[in-house]
């Protein structure tokens, strides 16, 4: 069983009568990635402050690395690494300045800032300032800036906010590289569950503040699968027939439809079975649910959200 | 806190701002200087109670002089100083690495306040050169022991500045963001230097005003006898300030939620 390296039980942030957050509990072990999905406005970020310590929660309890009481937490928290919303960088100073600030504010040698530096590709930004970096350029300076105290723990809240599809890319195998070289454990957010699907391992779909769901990669991978979609006004007679087939891991969904889950190469079997046994057939094919419409279906949101 | 002190110092070295203010406080006693060769080109006379600063000793008075200058040059410094740490969100990468907030809020007053003293010392120093140079290093009336009145008078006038200082330092936690520190810390400043007129002018009031360190500064003679016996108790305001300026900021910024 994996070390537990942050649990966050009943979180409750209240902002005048809006609850930003309401009774979150999450666990996150060792080696995990976990993505926070949100519409914009659901609570990510609010989340993410909470677990640095910079808001103060109305409710709830927040266990790091074991720790759980204020000092516990304060030295907890020297363990982590953090990128909220946009890149908090030093605008007028240059990459490598940026980055001693911070090995200063953290109390690190500043030996491993050039190895940084090439490691987010930025070693060659030289007397450049961070203001005149590129929005992908100051994303990726934002987390050399938290892993020069080495931390064990990154949190970062949509990484990928703004940058190009090369840009992305980048910054996904930034993630993936920081996982498997270094060993870092990664809650990270975003409002695209496409996007976040790509890189990690356990989700938590957050809605108006609450945790409506939480799964697995296994998990979304086959809530999200590809099926048989049947449409017939005859769902009985069909069930008897897919029974007949051997057919096994399906599903009816309505009054006229049956997801079939299995057998995805034999559309042209099934409809022909299902002809023979006299079966109206509206619709049959196969499908596929996307990662953004199981989303909206657990959100009921509009598309763009 | 050694460690903020330091991430301190690398942000200061590339900041234009502080250049600036550094800047404005070597040039004052030079345009200063200039202007009073061109008063006494034109027949006029120097008058320590109206001139404050006539000759190299009376220069240990360029904090009297400058004061509201010298106030506005650093609560501008300060609004920015501390407000961009906000608004840049970096005030972030310090906090989450689990520094105390106390410690972070008295790492920017110990900045602010070697700011102001690095300031005031160029400002002082270079006064008293010019003016030496200028009209001779002379002597302040009635003093006889020059050394422990500079030092005393030099004390009690950074004193006087850093209470306000540590106000635009709180002002800046409050308000969280620079435009609004400036505009707040200016309307202080404007308030503690002008009020004190009218209120002086009445029987119930004219104490409240002692209780403003500008009012000190603004309405006292450094270098009469009666204003500078008053210096513990200028001492004793400014220790007050400072510790409640402080402890009021402080408990509000451990409680604020950063954003």
């Amino acid at each position: 069983m994996s070390e537990t390296i942050f649990k966050a039980t009943n979180i409750t942030k209240i902002y005048g009568e809006n609850k930003a957050l309401d009774k979150v509990s999450i666990e996150i072990k060792r080696g995990m990635i976990y993505g926070l999905i949100g519409k914009n406005g659901a609570g990510k970020s609010t989340f993410m402050r909470t677990v640095m310590g910079l808001i103060k929660v109305n409710e709830g309890d927040i266990e790091l690395f074991g720790k759980t009481d204020k000092k516990g937490l304060q030295l907890a928290r020297r363990k982590m690494g953090q990128s909220i919303e946009t890149p908090a960088l030093y605008p007028e100073l240059t990459a490598q300045e940026n980055l001693k600030v911070q090995a200063a504010n953290g109390g690190v040698s500043e030996r491993e800032i050039d190895d940084l530096l090439r490691l987010m590709n930025l070693e060659n930004t030289g007397k450049k300032k961070a203001k005149n970096f590129s929005l992908g350029m100051r994303q990726r300076l934002a987390i050399a800036s938290t892993l020069i105290t080495n931390p064990e723990f990154l949190i970062l809240d949509e990484p990928t906010n703004g940058l190009d599809p090369s840009g992305i890319v980048n910054m996904r195998e930034i993630i993936q590289r920081l996982v498997t070289e270094r060993g870092i454990t990664v809650l990270l957010s975003s409002h695209l569950l496409d996007e976040l699907s790509q890189v990690a391992t356990h989700y938590g779909i957050l809605h108006d503040g609450k945790l409506i769901s939480e799964l697995s990669k296994e998990e979304l991978a086959s809530k999200t699968r590809q099926y048989i979609e049947l449409e017939t006004m005859d769902v009985q007679s069909a069930v008897i027939v897919l029974d007949e087939l051997g057919i096994r891991d399906y599903e009816v969904i309505s009054g006229t439809g049956i997801n079939i889950y299995e057998h995805l190469d034999d559309v042209a079997k099934i409809n022909r079975s299902l002809v023979l046994a006299n079966v109206d057939i509206l619709r049959i094919g196969t499908t596929r649910q996307k990662l953004e419409e199981y989303f909206l279906q657990l959100t009921g949101g509009t598309p763009n959200a | 806190m050694l460690n903020l002190l330091t991430a301190e110092k690398f942000k200061l070295h590339r900041s234009k701002k502080l250049w600036i203010v550094l800047g404005i406080l070597l040039l004052l006693p030079i345009m200063q200087a200039v202007n009073s060769i061109l008063e006494v080109d034109n027949g006029k006379e120097l008058v320590q109670v109206k001139d404050t600063v006539i000759n190299g000793a009376t220069g240990i008075l360029m904090m009297e002089k400058n004061g509201f200058t010298i106030l506005l040059v650093f609560s501008a410094f300060i609004s920015f100083f501390i407000g961009e740490e906000f608004q840049n969100g970096t005030i972030r990468n310090a906090l989450s690495l689990g520094r105390g907030r106390t410690l972070y809020y008295l790492s920017k007053l110990v900045i602010t306040a070697l700011i102001s003293f690095i300031g005031v010392i160029i400002l002082t120093a270079s006064g008293i050169i010019l003016f030496s140079l200028v009209f001779g290093f002379g002597e302040v009336a009635e003093i006889n022991d020059y050394f422990g009145y500079a030092i005393k008078t030099f004390s009690t006038l950074y004193l006087l500045i850093l209470a306000n200082v540590s106000i635009y330092v709180m002002i800046s936690f409050l308000t969280k963001n620079s435009s609004i520190s400036l505009i707040w810390s200016f309307l202080y400043t404007m308030a503690t230097a002008f009020l004190p007129e009218i209120f002086l002018q009445t029987e119930h009031f004219k104490y409240v005003t002692f209780w403003f360190t500008e009012t000190y500064l603004n309405y006292s003679d450094f270098a009469n006898l009666a204003d500078i016996a008053k210096y513990p108790e200028m001492i004793l305001v400014s220790l007050i300030t400072i510790v409640l300026s402080s402890t009021l900021g402080i408990l509000h910024f451990n409680r604020t939620d950063i954003k």
